[in-house]
């Protein structure tokens, strides 16, 4: 089993925010985001030093819980920092970006980190349609055009036009060319039946988050059923499970950080008649199986508790989803204590780390 | 009969000893379909164009129900013979399209008339074929699963005839040459003709990476691909690639400068 870490420029406002959505961004403080890319630096350069195999970055807008609305400038920025962790774009929003941009940006970033570059490709949660007025209806269509043409940018040997339904290019040419061959891991990022097939078709690996364990094992075994379909068999690396975790040195202790945490804390929801016509336009489904489109509320916990707890659940978890590689989203519950962040990332590091190895 | 049909007029024209029969609509600007190694069959594609071109889409001679046709033994020839169909009917240069088996015929002709050819549209070109290709065979689904990027869209397509079909494979069979043609290729790179050449993302016949051959071998040529069409480019998404083919006959190479307006509001 390989560990990544989920780095996400922690802010900590030093006063309460407003608690909605967008939050005005006169309520930012300077000094506390400054602090914030102080902190990702800090963070990547401990965990590699830990053995983490990744660290990985995501793409959220107007959010200041997590401060990256540019992970490719989040991954230059860690890898210049550190020396050989790999680091995962995880990823860009596809949906609502310039297909050709995005190939050329990663293929740059290829060549900066040699052989340290993972790509996943994604729609994007139903929330951040919003921020660059994203029609919901139109969100998944564009994403899979824009995989396709993100794919054809790194690997077709000569110009090309592309007379696509969302995207229309009569002249690409991607310079630089991507350092890995045909080009850097990718992964379509996404349970669902779309992102599977898509991911088949074109023998990349998955990405798949939050869920609980047998609910991602269908999306894995969908995945691996379209694999075979088209004749291939996927590596257990070509698996990535996101997950949250609460690492405490007893499970007592995780229990009670867990009921804390259900109580409200910072959170930032839309107007509800704003939040409702959204979710009627979105659909989402896992492996086929429709499920229901959210926005904002709290993601489940699934590692939790001290190391031996959480080492047999990342066995379950290998064993259930078929995941090769765990992206872990370290919880900082409440106090927004960065200190107990490290702390968990110590005792992952010596008490975890060595025992999911060879899993 | 379709709509499309309806817009479309029949003629007979002679030519190199054939009796070759075409179907024609539309003004402006001529532009002549040569067809795939199905036959002629028109689609929305064709009713498109015509709204801008006057199009000859022909049969060529052994295709549909023409009498079999057990003279001409190669593309060159075939080519040739609708050189003189083209001009039979009155035109002196024109642009030319060729579709899958039609595109490696167009290519031909565009090499033996240079000076005729304003402009070559090669859709799903069977000219270069990867190795170990094969002409599509099998029922009408799987047919249709091969050319059409998703078949259960398309109005179901009424069975060929037997009699023409095992005609045509035969003619096909006899005609459509080498997977790599030494001799054609070694032609293209003086083939100075705008040429557009268009496949589908999904094409389940001829791979697309096929398209960057001909971009490497001749001198003019531009490579486009059409998202999520199969094969049958022209049926599965006519309105996208009449806009790309429309728009490279009117400007060749110039196609490639945007006109899309983006204003929202002035």
């Amino acid at each position: 089993m390989k560990v990544s870490f989920f780095e996400t420029a922690h802010y900590h406002s030093p006063r309460r925010l407003p608690a909605e959505w967008p939050v005005p961004p006169k309520a930012y403080n300077h000094e506390a985001g400054a602090q914030s890319y102080r902190g990702m630096v800090e963070r990547v350069q401990y965990v590699e030093e830990l053995g983490f195999d990744w660290v990985s970055v995501a793409e959220h807008h107007y959010s200041p819980h997590r401060l990256t609305p540019a992970p490719i400038v989040s991954a230059a920025h860690l890898a210049a920092y550190s020396q050989k962790i790999k680091v995962a774009v995880l990823g860009p929003i596809v949906s609502q970006s310039n297909p050709v941009q995005v190939a050329e940006n990663l293929a740059m970033l290829d060549n900066l980190m040699p052989d340290r570059l993972v790509v996943g490709l994604l729609r994007g949660t139903t929330g951040e349609y919003l921020s660059y007025g994203l029609n919901p209806t139109e969100a998944r269509e564009r994403t899979t055009e824009g995989m396709e043409l993100i794919l054809k940018a790194w690997t077709e040997p000569q110009p090309f036009g592309w007379q696509g339904r969302h995207f229309h290019f009569r002249t690409v040419s991607v310079w630089p060319r991507p350092l890995q061959q045909p080009h850097p891991p990718t992964y379509a990022l996404g349970a669902s039946r779309e992102s599977c097939e898509f991911a088949a078709r074109h023998h990349l690996g998955l990405g798949i988050a939050y869920g609980p364990f047998e609910v991602m094992g269908k999306a894995t075994r969908y995945y691996r059923d379209a694999c075979a379909q088209y004749g291939w068999q996927p590596a257990s690396e070509q698996i990535i499970y996101r997950a949250n975790i609460l690492l405490t040195k007893t499970d007592e202790e995780a229990r009670g950080l867990l009921e804390a945490q259900r109580a409200p804390r910072d959170s930032f929801p839309l107007r509800a008649g704003v939040r409702e016509a959204l979710l009627q336009l979105d659909s989402r489904n896992i492996a086929g199986e429709a499920r229901a489109p959210s926005v904002g509320g709290m993601l489940p916990t699934n590692f939790f508790g001290k190391p031996d707890t959480v080492v047999e659940q990342i066995k379950r978890c290998g064993d259930e989803v078929g995941a090769g590689v765990i992206d872990l989203m370290f919880q900082v519950p409440g106090s927004c204590d960065l200190s107990f962040l490290m702390g968990s990332l110590e005792l992952f590091g010596k008490k975890v780390l060595p025992r999911i190895r060879e899993m | 009969m379709t709509q499309v049909e309806e817009a479309f007029r029949e003629g007979h024209v002679e030519a190199d000893g054939f009796r070759i029969r075409y179907l024609t609509g539309g003004d402006g600007p001529a532009l002549v379909h040569l067809h795939g190694a199905g036959g002629l069959r028109l689609t929305p594609g064709h009713d498109l164009l015509s709204r801008q071109f006057r199009v000859i889409a022909f049969e060529m001679p052994g295709f549909g129900h023409s009498p079999e046709n057990s003279r001409t033994r190669n593309t060159p020839e075939l080519a040739a013979t609708m050189g003189e169909a083209v001009e039979k009917l009155g035109i002196g240069s024109f642009n030319l399209m060729g579709t899958s088996f039609g595109g490696k015929t167009a290519l031909w002709l565009a090499l033996q008339q240079t000076e005729r050819v304003l402009a070559l549209v090669l859709e799903a070109p069977a000219a270069i074929r990867p190795e170990g290709a094969e002409p599509p065979s099998g029922s009408p689904e799987e047919m249709a699963r091969r050319l059409y990027a998703h078949p259960e869209r398309l109005s179901p397509i009424s069975p060929p005839d037997p009699a023409v079909q095992a005609k045509t494979r035969a003619l096909v069979a006899r005609l459509r040459g080498p997977n790599r043609d030494a001799d054609l290729e070694r032609q293209l790179p003086g083939l100075a003709t705008p040429t557009l050449v268009l496949f589908g993302t999904v094409d389940r016949v001829i791979s697309p990476d096929m398209g960057h051959i001909y971009k490497e071998l001749m001198p003019n040529c531009h490579l486009v691909f059409v998202y999520d069409a199969g094969h049958a480019i022209s049926t599965d998404r006519p309105e996208a690639f009449t806009e790309v083919v429309a728009d490279f006959l009117e400007r060749h190479e110039a196609f490639v400068i945007s006109r899309t307006e983006t204003v929202i509001h002035p």
